[in-house]
């Protein structure tokens, strides 16, 4: 079995090699291919995220914050690509999406979500994403507006079901866990998203490097 | 392994599992010989007329069986081609590895450690070729591959269930011997009961069923199972009187799943014997492509935008972190839809649509290098041993006899939770479940396997799916809208067939739009003229 250990050596080099070609492209294969989010592999717009967010996820998938569960398969895959980079090809990978311009995603609108519902429900959620959905780097909450809305539901459902936010050491994904614990069902899930699709997009969504 | 074959089964459940069971097998030949569609399983290779000095422009995204296939006969009528390919190799979900190959799985990057030999190689992707997969067989003649016999089904290999024989294996020969010896049985004295003489049969057909039953089980006189030489004899038999063996009870051998699912197999028309693949791996075909092709193939070229023209059409690319942009008259475009789906376009939104609700299939292949061939003291030359575990399944390598060192497929699944759990795994881990789980079929397996490798194929970069998965109803609502061009736009490959997974419904795919590019070219210069 020696040799695998040879693999092991030999797949790093690989891996290296690979991005060392502008090929952060890695990233638009799955994420579309202007980094506006591809619903049939669920990755998420990442054009909106500013770099902050970006590298704080990168360390969630690390640290076995995010991808943990054994059904998370979509979790896993992100987990998988973010385990194999090092600081170096995060650093690059994050400038790369740095480089995209900003994609406003358009929203099929759900006709059975209440808005109005949604609106309440966000009173809760504004204090640390902002009125406007657009995030609060102080307290490393992401921003919302123009993220996909199939993709929202699909995180509050996966910090509900402690998919994100169970891991002791993570405490962000913690308190956005209650808050998540908070909205009684599907119906909530899809009303408060709802919301967030109406926000008006008049905050440019500002991408500041910590 | 599933649960297929648990109940009785109609014709059309019988054609949902094909389905399910993604690459290896599916609807659309299985179809044909039941007899339920109007394909014709024997559709002669598409003649495009020669353009005579037109110039018309294809671009054609992605290097696998169909943007091949579509490149070969258009540039042969006098089409220009260009294939862009995003990855570093030509050949699609067509992967045979050997020494050095760069397995590019988005997390789980390898190189093949396989020792360079001839003999040592690997189909990761594409394994087999039934004899009715008459448009793949079309190029091999046509291109010069030469083929060879694959077996699934080897009487010798073995099934092991921890549910039956205390999780021992028993080899396919004897459990299959005596589960028939106990049906046949079970037949005859059904046949001879009072109760059948109900049945439409007259005094010959029952007595000509009564002799199918004792020939299916291998019965004694009375009708009764005693054991058979089928199941290999426990001594002698050559120079010496034969010994048989003791047949095995008949709910031990229901204890074990093989007798609901696996044991039959070989009996789908896509699987059954006789099966053959390429001298030398599965890429032989690809290799054959390409010495006939002028057509250039680009490697390493993504495709960012597809823009239909109102003539033509637009694709932009990067490469190595360029952006270009190239014009064409039509697009043959073979990237798996969950990945068209997110690369920007003006295609109509309700294709787009269709595409998003495509599944990207889930399956899992390990090849393990084994330093002997431990399987040939066992009589196991070529075949499927099967096991309840995530492996599923062990092939033997059909190939090279008696040479020192073979490569095994040391897992194959299908089942999407499977696939998922060895995702979930690092290479190293895949391989040392590999290795204890085989060790369940062989003792001291691991002592024998020097490295491998390991391909799920929904990670496989520029591809994050194995065959397309239709559900009924989203076939019934969108593969015709998806199958048709949006302006000059076609979306080909094995996701646009009844089957997923096949190389023929690649090869078909494509001959379905080069048969719509000469409806259009003949109406085309019919309206000039």
């Amino acid at each position: 079995m020696n040799k695998i250990w040879l693999v092991f050596i030999l797949l790093s080099s690989a891996v290296q090699a690979d991005s060392k070609q502008p090929d952060a492209q890695y990233c638009l294969v799955c994420h579309g291919s202007a980094a506006q989010g591809n619903a049939a592999i669920k990755a998420p717009n990442l054009t909106m995220l500013p770099d902050w967010y970006l590298r704080q996820q990168f360390i969630a998938f690390r640290n076995n914050w995010r991808g943990s569960d054994a059904n998370d398969s979509h979790g896993k895959e992100m987990q998988a690509v973010a385990n194999s980079m090092n600081d170096a090809e995060i650093d690059q990978a994050i400038a790369f999406i740095r480089h995209r311009a900003p994609v406003h995603v358009s929203i099929s609108v759900n006709t059975t979500a209440d808005i109005q519902h949604g609106r309440q429900l966000y009173q809760q959620c504004q204090a640390c994403h902002g009125a406007n959905g657009e995030g609060n780097a102080q307290l490393h909450a992401p921003p919302l507006a123009g993220q996909h809305n199939w993709y929202l539901v699909q995180q509050l459902r996966a910090f509900k079901n402690g998919w994100r936010g169970n891991q002791g050491d993570d405490n962000y994904g913690q308190i956005m866990r209650q808050f998540a614990q908070s909205l009684a069902n599907d119906q909530a899930i899809a009303d408060v998203v709802a919301y967030i699709d109406s926000l008006p997009p008049t905050q440019p969504l500002v991408r500041t490097t910590r | 392994m599933t649960h297929y074959f648990k109940t009785p089964l109609t014709r059309r459940q019988c054609l949902g599992l094909l389905a399910k069971a993604g690459s290896s097998s599916a609807i659309l030949g299985a179809a044909g010989i039941f007899g339920l569609t109007n394909i014709p399983v024997n559709a002669s290779p598409v003649a495009l007329k020669p353009l005579q000095g037109k110039n018309r422009k294809v671009l054609i995204l992605g290097a696998g069986i169909s943007g091949l296939t579509a490149a070969y006969e258009l540039e042969r009528a006098g089409y220009s081609c260009k294939i862009l390919e995003a990855s570093h190799r030509v050949g699609g979900r067509v992967l045979t590895l050997r020494h050095g190959d760069f397995i590019n799985e988005l997390g789980t990057p390898q190189i093949c450690p396989f020792d360079d030999a001839p003999n040592l190689y690997f189909n990761a992707g594409a394994a087999r070729i039934p004899a009715h997969h008459t448009g793949i067989l079309h190029y091999c003649r046509t291109l010069g591959v030469e083929l060879q016999l694959f077996s699934n089904h080897n009487k010798n290999c073995y099934t092991q269930d921890d549910a039956a024989f205390n999780g021992q294996p028993v080899r396919i020969r004897e459990y299959e011997a005596d589960m028939r010896g106990f049906v046949g049985e079970l037949l005859a004295k059904s046949a001879t009961a009072d109760s059948t003489l109900d049945q439409p049969f007259n005094e010959q057909d029952l007595d000509k069923f009564i002799q199918f039953a004792r020939a299916y089980g291998d019965l004694d006189a009375d009708l009764t199972y005693r054991g058979t030489d089928r199941a290999g004899y426990a001594a002698g038999g050559v120079t010496s009187p034969a010994i048989l063996k003791q047949p095995r009870s008949l709910p031990d051998l229901l204890r074990s799943d093989f007798c609901t699912g696996a044991m039959h197999f070989a009996e789908i028309a896509d699987q059954a014997p006789a099966l053959m693949t390429p001298n030398g791996g599965m890429d032989s075909i690809v290799k054959a492509f390409l010495r006939q092709l002028t057509t250039p193939v680009q490697l390493h070229c993504q495709v960012s935008n597809i823009q239909l023209l109102p003539q033509g059409v637009a694709v932009t690319y990067l490469k190595q972190g360029e952006s270009y942009t190239e014009r064409a008259d039509y697009c043959l475009n073979c990237i798996p839809a969950q990945l068209v789906s997110g690369i920007e376009n003006n295609l109509p939104a309700d294709y787009v649509a269709i595409m998003r609700q495509l599944g990207r299939g889930k399956l899992t292949k390990i090849g393990l290098q084994a330093k002997q061939r431990f399987w040939e003291q066992e009589d196991i030359y070529s075949g499927i041993s099967w096991t309840k575990q995530d492996i599923t399944q062990i092939w033997y390598p059909h190939h090279d006899a008696f040479k020192a060192k073979g490569i095994l497929l040391g897992a194959y699944s299908w089942e999407p939770q499977i696939s998922d759990r060895f995702a979930a795994m690092t290479h190293q881990q895949r391989l040392a479940t590999a290795i204890a789980q085989g060790t369940k079929v062989h003792a001291n397996y691991g002592q024998y396997i020097e490295n491998g490798v390991s391909v799920c194929w929904q990670r496989m970069n520029h591809m994050l799916g194995c065959g397309a998965v239709w559900t009924e109803e989203l076939q019934k609502t969108g593969f015709e809208l998806l199958q048709a061009p949006a302006g000059n736009h076609y979306l080909i490959g094995d996701q646009l067939s009844m089957h997923p997974g096949w190389q023929e419904g690649a090869v078909r795919s494509a001959w379905h739009v080069l048969a719509d590019i000469e409806r259009r070219e003949t109406l085309r210069t019919g309206a000039r003229a």
